[in-house]
């Protein structure tokens, strides 16, 4: 649905040139959930930003339904852009307008229905928001989650077929990001509409999406499901992001040179997470099993366990408990 | 005994209350025409000057250098030099140098690029991230102006009209100097021509009140449209 082909991006800052995006292919496909993942400055902003031409890039080309926007002319451009949703993490409502008539106006620019048309799309999206009883409040008068609400009642009233969503749960804090990215997964699934999204934070990417392209000086390093990337990052920039949202590998207490056995990193994905997997392993071999650090979380809808065990045996049943966890279909990885 | 005094020489009988009340209408006049026209062709120049700067929504390097020239230009210009500069035009404009009427261009004149620097500043102050949404959601640059931008910074703009409206006050009264009409032409008449200090001491204590009243309302107005 959306390919995006050696796209860069240089910008003129005082007496040099600053490379925003080098060289970025990417393919977004319809009805799924893409996230892009990097530190602040690391061209993820910009890389959202040219989807609509907001920003436009130096070279490269972005089609959208077979079509290269970067040659559309200034009236097809802003008909694109009518039927591309985007939120911001400020949020960037009309502050002397009402929450109905922030929502009204991305309709009313269009020229395109009545006023009774407009009024009747107008409540369909406050109710899907939440936001019934404030319809006639001033996004003053609401808090950071309700404002929010706002902006995606206001980018999904023209019917988009994409959704941009710039950072735009940075602001709130976590219960609200929560709901916030409930709210956007619900409104993937019942419109099936596409949604692009960038962040640095991982757990949204693990909350909602279902690939994901990690961003680190201007350049795609990774991309891939969200399991495989988040359970098997392999660039260093992707392993430093995912330590982050779960500090498992961080911990000083757990230094491999204090343990006489391995140490083994298990992966377990999908309903095999709530089996008890270890309780036959050790009783079908010899080995002891020593657990020093675990978690079981979900991606997205898919039930993942992390462990880290130290293994004592000898040879020959360490053998036999990967035989088991191959068997099993448990990823392991041998640390030290 | 220093309350004798006071009456010994501010004495209110010589003073025509009729000619102060004319004079204060003439000011008010003067002032509210002057701030008419100012705001018809300031606000449009002030959004010129916003829309065509670097980085904005309609960023034209050439027209906005020029703008912004002939502004500065215009309000380096001296008043009181101005209104003596300005005499031939205004013959030409209103037939009459004199007055109401011929204070009125160079005021326009003197405060128009003036205020459009003020609503230049006002629509900075607008949060780019509120217009760059416009722009996202497809909306035309004259349908971002006049649909988000100026609501947006209505109260910023009734704030600056009010500044205006309060230096066009003080300059309506400097037009006195050449016969412009209102208090400022009275103050100087009998209050320095013909050394009626109780006349000077009256227009500046209506002039101070009308200042007040100016500020007070146009703070009301700034208040109700503030969306907080």
């Amino acid at each position: 649905m959306i390919r995006i082909e050696h796209l860069h991006k240089t910008y003129r800052l005082a007496n040099r040139d600053v490379t925003a995006l080098n060289d970025i292919t990417l393919e977004i496909e319809s009805g799924e959930v893409f996230g892009v993942i990097g530190r602040s400055g690391a061209g993820k902003s910009t890389l959202i930003r040219t989807l609509n031409l907001l920003e436009r890039p130096s070279s490269g080309g972005i089609f959208i339904d077979g079509e290269d926007i970067t040659r559309f002319d200034s009236a097809a451009l802003h008909k694109l852009r009518q039927r591309i949703g985007m939120i911001f993490q400020h949020f960037n409502l009309l502050n002397t307008k009402t929450v109905a008539a922030n929502i009204d106006w991305p309709l009313k620019i269009t020229g395109k229905y009545t006023r009774r048309q407009r009024a009747q799309r107008v409540t369909e999206l406050v109710d899907l928001v939440g936001l019934s009883a404030q319809r006639d409040s001033y996004p003053a008068q609401l808090s950071g989650g309700q404002k929010q609400r706002v902006g995606i009642a206001r980018a999904l009233a023209n019917y988009p077929h994409l959704l941009l969503c710039d950072e735009a749960t940075s602001a709130l804090d976590p219960e609200t990001t929560q709901a916030i990215l409930r709210l956007l997964l619900d409104i993937n699934r019942k419109l099936g509409l596409t949604i692009v999204l960038i962040t640095h934070e991982m757990q949204v990417i693990r909350t909602i999406c279902d690939r994901v392209a990690v961003i680190d000086d201007a350049r795609i390093v990774e991309t891939g499901k969200v399991a495989d990337v988040f359970l098997h990052p392999q660039h260093a920039v992707t392993r430093k992001l995912v330590a982050e949202s779960h500090s498992f590998d961080n911990d000083s207490a757990l230094q491999p040179h204090q343990f006489r056995g391995k140490l083994v990193r298990l992966t377990f994905v999908g309903e095999i997470t709530y089996q008890p997997i270890l309780t036959h392993v050790t009783a079908a071999t010899q080995a002891l099993i020593t657990i020093l650090q675990g978690t079981i979380s979900r991606i997205k809808d898919t039930p993942y366990g992390q462990l880290l065990v130290e293994l004592n045996g000898s040879d020959d049943d360490i053998r036999r408990v990967f035989a088991h966890f191959d068997q099993y279909r448990i990823h392991h990885e041998v640390l030290s | 005994m220093s309350l004798t005094i006071a009456t010994n020489v501010i004495d209110l009988s010589v003073i025509n209350w009729d000619d102060i009340m004319q004079a204060t209408l003439e000011t008010l006049t003067m002032t509210g025409v002057s701030l008419l026209f100012t705001v018809l062709i300031g606000l449009p120049l002030g959004i010129l000057l916003f829309v065509t700067a670097r980085r904005q929504l309609l960023a034209q390097r050439g027209v906005y250098l020029v703008l912004s020239l002939l502004v500065n230009v215009l309000r380096s210009v001296p008043f009181l030099i101005l209104l003596i500069v300005m005499i031939p035009v205004t013959l030409l404009l209103v037939g009459t140098s004199l007055g109401v009427e011929g204070s009125i261009p160079p005021l326009v004149i003197g405060t128009a690029p003036f205020f459009a620097r003020l609503v230049e500043n006002v629509l900075r102050e607008i949060d780019r991230g509120v217009l760059e949404a416009c722009q996202a959601m497809g909306a035309k640059t004259h349908q971002i102006i006049f649909g988000a931008l100026l609501p947006e910074a209505l109260p910023g703009l009734l704030a600056a009209i009010t500044i205006t409206a309060i230096t066009l006050m003080s300059y309506a009264a400097m037009s006195g100097v050449i016969g412009g009409g209102g208090l400022g032409d009275l103050a100087i008449r009998y209050g320095y021509q013909r050394f009626q200090t109780e006349v000077m001491i009256v227009t500046v204590a209506v002039l101070v009140v009308l200042v007040q009243l100016l500020q007070f309302f146009g703070d009301r107005l700034v208040l109700h449209f503030t969306r907080q």
